[in-house]
């Protein structure tokens, strides 16, 4: 299982940090799909068929964790990974999220490059044993 | 000569002497009763009983007596019981003294009137005459004292120690009046009296007749002044051990009076001041402004001016001025109380330390997000550099990613550090305030990026100089700013704009968050008032912008609605022109 072709939507509102996890999604032969505010990322979750979502917790218009709720409606299923600099891992509202389900995984902020494809597999692969495709 | 019947007190028999004496015909006195020939005035229920009493041999008087033409007489009168057709009545002999006995009575009633004592001796210092006021204060009568002589007047003591007698035969041996002694007298029973007594020699040519001792009790005057005394003592010791510094003035400014507190501040010693103008030891303006102030009449208030110490430095002092005024309220000079800031301005700028840590502590996170985007930047373009194969275009785009991501963590540090560094130069000096602000700003950015808050800036483009200190100031401004980024949880728009108004900047920060309730709107300047949940803010914030504003001579306003947000405005004196051109 790889994301060979899969549509990955990265949201964030720094676009350095776009280019890198688009060199990154690039790399894996993932198409990259880029979104600097909520209203985009939601746009980009309604019209294309999601594999994977990398999320930034501060976006300008919107915190993190509440776009990924509409994200989640928007396209039922697609795993999350929350990116950010703002959060710890042990943090109480990410481990809420966790919980809750509202995102599959959380990256720290700044992360290896193994490290956050190795959350990008094991996200995308999940996903597909869930949906059984 | 008369009869009369003591039951009734009616006459029964006069003479011829008595209706010659009192003008009453013999049938007018047989009608009337003896009470009819004493004077109105004298008239009492004593004086009936001593008419309808047993007689005895004691003469009374002289009486008062009147006459039908209504003239007073004096009389002295011998009563003698006889029996008249077998009842028991009362013989009276009168003798009409009026004509020898009137001065006499007159100069009795005069000392009896006089409130001091005077006892009047003879040459073998007998007492001839004591007068009422002596006989009171001394506790003896009359008989207990005429004809006795001083030393059994006075106690033995008295007599000894003050050298009585001795100064009474001086006088009649000197015939030189001896004026004002003290003496302490002593009755038993009574408490300790006071007089202050002269010794007046009565003649009537070059022997002395008489002398007199004249004594004026001064127990309480003297009680009084020891009181005042003991007041003033009190006073003084209140003004000398007060730890702030307490000086009076005259109306021109010189001093008058320095206390201990004044000579430990200043340096010098009461001597070095006396009589120099005030001004010449404190920042002069200011004070001066306030003495005309007080002048006027206007009430001084509280102005805060440093005192220069004698060597050479300057103390933060807050001084109150008041008027001294006399009884009719005219002003007479001033006091001017004065306390020492140096503690208070040290514990200040402590509290604006750990405040300003603190609030460094609420923005942890935003920094935390600010910084790890930069760095996770320029990480991820030195991962990238590890790989092989790659472009010659990829590869200098990751050099530069790494380069710019790591100077722009450096500037937020750098940021912080400017903002965290406890600020060690305090003498206020020209700064722009636009650039204050800007700074301010720069700080709190990443705060209001990672809470969704857009900060717009208005800002005069040409520099707006004020006296000040550029780091309490930029703390004014990120604590208003960080305020209202918290007022914000949602996001929103912190509007930041200046202007000129007269010889001010005013600088206003609004926010579009949820206002301040009334009923807090009155506590926000005060220290600790925070309805910030536990560890998200100390509460100190705004006081400690007021207090900054305030060493400035500015002021800060708030106006706020509920749900519709805030507008702190905070006003701060321009430099004026001149002294623009003077830096």
């Amino acid at each position: 299982m790889s994301l060979l072709n899969r549509v990955v939507l990265v949201v964030d509102d720094d676009p350095d940090v776009c280019w890198a996890l688009e060199h990154l999604v690039e790399g894996l032969k993932a198409q990259c799909i880029r979104a600097l505010d909520c209203q985009g990322a939601l746009q980009a979750a309604r019209q294309n068929r999601l594999a994977l979502v990398l999320l930034d917790a501060k976006l300008p218009d919107i915190d993190g964790l509440e776009l990924a709720g509409q994200i989640r409606r928007a396209a039922p299923g697609v795993p999350i990974l929350l990116i950010s600099g703002y959060f710890y891992k042990d943090d109480p509202a990410i481990q809420a999220a966790l919980e809750q389900g509202l995102i599959y995984g959380f990256v720290e902020k700044p992360f290896s490059h193994t490290a956050i494809i190795a959350a990008m597999q094991t996200a995308f692969c999940s996903q597909v044993v869930a949906s059984g495709r | 000569m008369w009869i009369y019947d003591p039951r009734t007190l009616s006459f029964l028999a006069v003479n011829d002497a008595t209706v010659e004496c009192y003008g009453y015909s013999r049938e007018e006195l047989l009608a009337m009763t003896v009470r009819q020939l004493h004077l109105p005035a004298d008239m009492s229920a004593p004086l009936d009983v001593l008419l309808r009493s047993p007689v005895s041999a004691e003469q009374k008087g002289p009486w008062r007596h009147v006459r039908k033409d209504g003239a007073v007489i004096y009389v002295e009168v011998a009563r003698s019981a006889v029996r008249v057709a077998g009842e028991s009545a009362c013989l009276v002999v009168a003798t009409d003294v009026s004509e020898g006995k009137r001065f006499e009575l007159l100069c009795r009633m005069l000392l009896d009137a006089i409130p001091s004592s005077v006892l009047l001796l003879d040459e073998d210092l007998r007492v001839v005459l004591a007068n009422r006021n002596f006989l009171e204060k001394s506790q003896q009568t009359a008989g207990q004292t005429t004809g006795k002589r001083l030393a059994e007047v006075f106690p033995e003591v008295i007599i000894a120690e003050m050298g009585l007698e001795r100064q009474v035969q001086n006088v009649f041996k000197d015939n030189q009046a001896m004026q004002g002694q003290r003496l302490t007298y002593r009755t038993p029973g009574v408490p300790i009296r006071v007089y202050y007594y002269s010794v007046v020699p009565v003649s009537w040519g070059v022997r002395v007749d008489y002398v007199l001792l004249l004594m004026d009790d001064v127990t309480e005057q003297m009680q009084m002044s020891e009181e005042i005394r003991q007041m003033e003592r009190q006073l003084a010791s209140v003004v000398e051990s007060a730890s702030d510094v307490v000086l009076s003035t005259d109306t021109q400014g010189n001093i008058l009076t320095w206390n201990k507190a004044a000579q430990k501040t200043s340096g010098y010693p009461f001597e070095e001041v006396k009589g120099r103008p005030f001004f010449e030891y404190c920042d002069e303006a200011g004070i001066r402004s306030v003495f005309s102030r007080a002048v006027s009449g206007e009430s001084s208030g509280m102005i805060e001016c440093n005192l220069k110490t004698k060597d050479g430095k300057d103390h933060p002092v807050s001084w109150v001025l008041s008027q001294m005024t006399n009884d009719a309220g005219g002003t007479v000079g001033f006091v001017i109380v004065g306390r020492d800031l140096t503690e208070r301005r040290k514990f200040e700028m402590q509290i604006q330390e750990s405040q300003k840590l603190a609030s460094l502590g609420v923005m942890a996170r935003g920094i935390a997000h600010e910084i790890r985007t930069p760095l996770t930047i320029a990480s991820s373009a030195a991962q990238f550099l590890t790989e092989e194969n790659l472009t010659p275009e990829f590869h200098r785009e990751c050099a530069e990613k790494v380069h710019r991501g790591i100077r722009k963590a450096s500037a937020i540090i750098e940021n912080l550090l400017r903002f965290a560094h406890p600020s060690t130069n305090k003498h206020k000096t020209p700064v722009d305030l636009p650039q204050v602000v800007k700074g301010a700003v720069s700080v709190i950015e990443n705060q209001a990026k990672v809470q969704n808050v857009e900060v717009r800036t208005h800002l005069p483009p040409e520099p707006c100089l004020i006296r000040g200190v550029f780091g309490l100031l930029e703390q004014v401004f990120t604590n208003l700013f960080l305020n209202a980024i918290n007022a914000m949880p949602y996001g929103g728009t912190l509007d930041v704009s200046a202007e000129r108004d007269g010889g001010d900047l005013v600088v206003r920060v609004t926010d579009t968050g949820d206002g301040i309730s009334p009923e807090d709107l009155g506590k926000i300047f005060d220290p600790f008032y925070t309805k910030a949940p536990p560890g998200k803010g100390t509460g100190l914030g705004l006081s400690i912008c007021h207090s900054i504003v305030d060493q400035h001579k500015g002021s800060i306003s708030v106006d706020s609605h509920s749900g519709k947000g805030s507008t702190f405005t905070v006003k701060l004196p321009l430099l004026s022109r001149t002294e623009e051109v003077m830096r």
